[in-house]
């Protein structure tokens, strides 16, 4: 990525946009169309531009850890804000490993010199989570191990975005047994803003929603697992097309029953709707296409933490999340041995007190 | 609990000593432990249910008359000494150590409030029998030395003299003049027998008329029965103090004679407490089943007139009312005898709204007749059962139980009552078949 | 660990330890406490006096007509809101999916009722439970026998089923937090169970036989 600008001065997001020849219309649109997939008032799409348009186009580090490219492939199949768009116009994707040209130390030697000239200002992406045991030798780039990685890309960082749930929670890698000690991106900084837009992969209208509403307006307002509330801030049950049978408590109670093909709620199928914070009911996938719910298979909640390890995908909410070794039957055996043991010593104190006269 | 009004009184003999009581309540606890009090104890939801059918609560409304809170000493002391948790029970002391001054308030709740008539053992959700354990609070007031003296002082006289009290003459020397008196030969003191017949000490005394009609309808019958004057009386006050021994002791007696003259039965006769004593008692306290049968008189009547041996006449038409003796009856099984024999007779039956395993009690069972303080609270519960006979319009009032009648006696004299209560046998013995 | 997790997971697992332990123990310590040899000749033979075991075990909800009219209002509200809760548990859509998970077995048989009555039937229990407290506090013989024990059970109860009831309506925050919270109320039932008077629903299936076989041995009533 070779278009460098001086290192003290990005243009603003405008004057690529009037250099690209993107018209004030076409702008407002677009612009339109993420305040709405944010559930903003439609008032404040303006503001929302002329902040947008005023902020300088940022330098995007887009660092890659243990991950499976999942939530690239998902990002470059965005939409709404359509990344030919959000690369070019609005961020200056400066490294990434998967769309770069180069490659090597020429790929580093890009990454290096972004964050020297845009030290304290580049927006840093990872996707992956980082593995921490035997020092991280799990995962190394480069000759350096991704905890020096993330560390050293993080210094200079205006904010971070861990996209996925690897680079938020840890994801599949942190899984039980953990073998890596996998770990997400907020697990390791503390003293940088991170956001984090989880999902397996997350959508990705909500990644370059992230991306260009950070642009006009900051670090958004996020929730206790530090995911924007603007995406994050409903259950997939709360806002499901399904949930009015789950309200009369109609339930599919398999995948081909005749309740499945009504479209009835998938509750007792295993759906992880009324726990999992996300917007796909709303939103929905491949361009607003359809999304799991809709196709038949319950939500697996990908977006909250450690979601693997909330009992199978297909056992209900409530299941339990422990596995029962014979220790109940342990258990039922002490409880025995120890009301055998209580009897006989009642018995025994029941003879001292009687005096054993009978 | 408001203790300003109670009052209790303590044995002459017997443990004197708070410690002393408080061990001898334990000790006489600690015999009943086991698997079915464990179950009744540990089910209890205090659910208030049995209060329902207790006739002391009903009447008076009293809270403290909740049957199953009567035998809280007991329930407490089995809680810390014997139920699962017992040694954590005591470790923390979650139930304390039971004292003097708990049996002391006690005494009137197991003694004075309680007929022991098993009412309250039907209504419970859990099946809980609460007469069961008052008969064990009594047996373990009676080892502190607080069954209330009257029925402990009668108790141990009836264990040493065969009678209960101090009498003019013997009663062998009663019976033979009730035997002249009403022209009735009553054998006493037959070397052999099949049958052997005791009385009631209260029916001799105050309404001989019944015991000459027992006698009368065996004669009919041709029974080969017997008396015999070191055991004539009925009674076991031992049952009612609560005390194992002399009620094994008075119980010996009968069952001894009875032996003696080889008697292949043993008719109870209109008592109550007597049957229950006698029928599912005995055996359990001398250690081995009984060498004959114990029949009530009116079980034995029945029998006999099942056997079409006893036939009857057919009585007036007089709406009659009878009141079903809870021992002998709800308690005794002993459930339909009465009302064949009433059949029998063609007696107009006019039933009470509680009867037969229902009924309540005549409030004067289980030695409540015998305790002058109980009386307040004992015409309380029995004004219920008058009002309930009233209710049946009848004009005779029978009844198979000398306690019973004594105290409807008593109550008819308290409230002037219009009923006078009879002897179900003695109208037997008037329309026997010629 | 999330509290949902914690709640699903290690506390559901060490209730359940504790609640098969608990219960065993005083089962089986108050069983081995001996029965007693009864020497009287009974009325009835062993089959009889277990049939009026049995029929008491069966018959003993139903009040005998003579007490009817004392005992009808509190065991309506008694037995109704036990109905109730058995209702609930047994054929709630989830619970008995939570049945099936617990215990490892598919029933595809097992009937459920439509969630809205599920709620109705919950809210009448809750009414029901409602009016057995206030019992428990205002009657004079409840409010004198009641002990901690009752107390404490009827608070879990609550817990348990208020926590459901917003789960289901959406209700008080966010589901996983609420589900946690009933989860957490019925691992809280579970650990209590053994030690109060809970134990009452094992304690009652003997206590009601012997009640009726021991009657039925003598032919009293029952």
């Amino acid at each position: 990525m070779s278009n460098k600008n001086p290192r003290n001065q990005q243009p603003t997001i405008g004057e690529v946009m009037d250099q690209a020849g993107v018209g004030r219309r076409q702008f407002m649109k677009y612009c339109a169309g993420i305040t709405a997939m944010m559930a903003m008032p439609p008032l404040s799409t303006a503001a929302f531009a002329r902040d947008l348009r005023a902020a300088r186009r940022p330098s995007v580090i887009y660092m890659p850890f243990q991950e499976c490219t999942g939530c690239l492939e998902s990002l470059t199949r965005s939409f709404a804000p359509a990344l030919e768009n959000l690369m070019f116009n609005t961020i200056s994707l400066d490294y990434n490993h998967t769309l770069q040209a180069a490659a090597g130390e020429a790929a580093e030697a890009a990454r290096h010199a972004a964050m020297e000239e845009n030290f304290g200002e580049y927006v840093l992406i990872c996707d992956g989570s980082i593995p921490t045991k035997i020092n991280g030798a799990y995962g190394t780039s480069d000759g350096h191990t991704f905890i020096q990685q993330l560390e050293e890309a993080a210094e200079g960082a205006a904010a971070i975005v861990a996209v996925g749930a690897c680079a938020a929670f840890g994801g599949v890698a942190a899984a039980h047994p953990n073998p890596t000690g996998a770990v997400g991106v907020a697990d390791l900084i503390k003293d940088r803003p991170i956001i984090n837009v989880p999902g397996c992969p997350p959508m990705p209208e909500v990644m370059t929603g992230v991306l260009v509403s950070f642009l006009a307006s900051g670090v958004p307002a996020l929730d206790k697992h530090l995911r924007p509330k603007a995406f994050f801030g409903d259950t997939i049950h709360d806002r499901c097309y399904r949930r009015r049978f789950y309200d009369r408590g109609l339930f599919a109670k398999s995948f081909d029953d005749e309740g499945a093909r009504n479209g009835w709620c998938l509750y007792e199928l295993g759906c992880r709707g009324p726990t999992t914070y996300n917007a796909c009911a709303t939103i929905k996938w491949n361009g607003g296409a359809s999304w799991p719910v809709e196709a038949g298979h319950g939500c697996i909640g990908c977006s909250e933490p450690n979601f693997w390890d909330q009992g199978g995908f297909y056992e209900p909410l409530s299941a339990k999340l422990f596995e029962e070794r014979g220790q109940a039957a342990v258990a039922a055996a002490a409880g025995v041995a120890v009301g055998a043991a209580a009897a006989y010593g009642a018995r025994r104190r029941q003879k001292k007190l009687a005096g054993d006269a009978e | 609990m408001s203790t300003a009004t109670q009052s209790f009184t303590r044995q002459d003999a017997g443990p004197q000593s708070a410690d002393e009581r408080v061990e001898g309540a334990m000790r006489s606890f600690a015999k009943e432990f086991g698997a079915l009090v464990g179950m009744n104890i540990e089910s209890c939801i205090h659910c208030g249910m049995c209060a329902e059918a207790c006739h002391f609560y009903i009447a008076t409304e009293d809270a403290k008359y909740t049957p199953i809170l009567k035998v809280e000493p007991f329930k407490k002391i089995f809680r810390r000494e014997s139920g699962a948790f017992a040694p954590f029970f005591k470790l923390f002391n979650l139930k304390s150590k039971i004292t003097v001054e708990e049996l002391e308030e006690w005494q009137e709740l197991m003694f004075d409030s309680c007929n022991q008539c098993g009412r309250c053992s039907l209504v419970c959700p859990m099946g809980i029998e609460v007469a069961d354990l008052i008969e064990i609070g009594r047996r373990g007031m009676y080892d502190a030395g607080l069954a209330p003296k009257e029925l402990a002082d009668r108790a141990r006289y009836q264990a040493e003299h065969g009678h209960p009290e101090e009498v003019d003459k013997p009663y062998a020397e009663l019976l033979s003049e009730i035997g002249n008196a009403h022209d009735v030969e009553i054998p006493l003191d037959k070397a052999k027998a099949d049958v052997f017949v005791c009385a009631p000490r209260s029916d001799m005394i105050s309404n001989p008329s019944a015991v000459a009609a027992m006698a009368k309808v065996l004669n009919k019958l041709k029974v080969n029965y017997t008396f015999a004057s070191n055991a004539i009386v009925a009674e076991n006050y031992g049952h009612y103090a609560g005390s194992r021994e002399l009620q094994k002791t008075i119980s010996l007696r009968i069952i001894d004679a009875a032996k003696k003259v080889g008697a292949k039965t043993v008719v109870v006769p209109e008592c109550g407490h007597a049957y229950t004593a006698l029928r599912w008692q005995a055996a359990d306290l001398v250690g081995e089943a009984l060498p004959f049968k114990v029949r009530h008189v009116t079980e034995f009547l029945a029998e006999q007139l099942a056997d079409g041996k006893l036939k009857l006449n057919q009585v007036d038409d007089e709406a009659t009312a009878f009141h079903d003796p809870c021992k002998i009856v709800r308690k005794g099984g002993v459930m339909d005898a009465p009302r064949e024999l009433m059949k029998a007779m063609g007696v107009n039956l006019k039933e009470m709204a509680n009867h037969q395993g229902y009924s309540f009690c005549c409030g004067g069972g289980g030695g409540v007749n015998d305790l002058e303080r109980a009386k307040p609270l004992r015409y309380k519960a029995q004004e219920l059962k008058l009002h309930e006979i009233d209710a049946t319009g009848a004009r005779r009032f029978l009844t198979s139980c000398s306690d019973c009648r004594v105290a409807f006696e008593d109550a008819r004299e308290f409230f002037n009552w219009d009923k006078q209560p009879e002897s179900l046998v003695e109208l037997v013995a008037a329309n026997i078949k010629e | 660990m999330s509290i949902l997790e914690f709640s699903r997971g290690p506390m559901l697992h060490f209730a359940l330890i504790v609640f098969v332990f608990g219960v065993l123990w005083r089962l089986t310590a108050t069983f081995l406490l001996g029965f007693r040899q009864h020497r009287s000749e009974p009325r009835a033979s062993k089959g009889q006096a277990a049939a009026g075991g049995f029929s008491v075990l069966g018959m003993r909800s139903w009040p005998h007509k003579e007490f009817i009219g004392r005992t009808a209002f509190g065991e309506a509200v008694g037995y109704g809101y036990h109905i109730g809760l058995f209702t609930i548990v047994l054929l709630g859509a989830p619970h008995v999916l939570f049945w099936q998970n617990l215990f490892g077995f598919s029933a595809p048989w097992w009937p459920t009722l439509p969630g809205g009555l599920i709620t109705f039937i919950s809210i009448l229990t809750v009414m029901l439970m409602l009016i057995a407290t206030i019992r428990r506090v205002g009657h004079p013989v409840l409010r004198r026998i009641s002990n901690f024990d009752d107390y404490f059970t009827l608070v879990i109860l609550y817990a348990l089923m208020l926590t459901g009831l917003m789960a289901v309506l959406g209700l008080g925050g966010r589901y996983e937090y609420i589900l946690a919270a009933h989860i957490i109320s019925f691992n809280a039932l579970l650990i209590w169970f053994p030690f109060s008077k809970l134990m009452h629903a094992f304690y009652i299936f003997p206590s009601r036989f012997f009640n009726g076989y021991m009657h039925a041995k003598k032919g009293a009533a029952k």
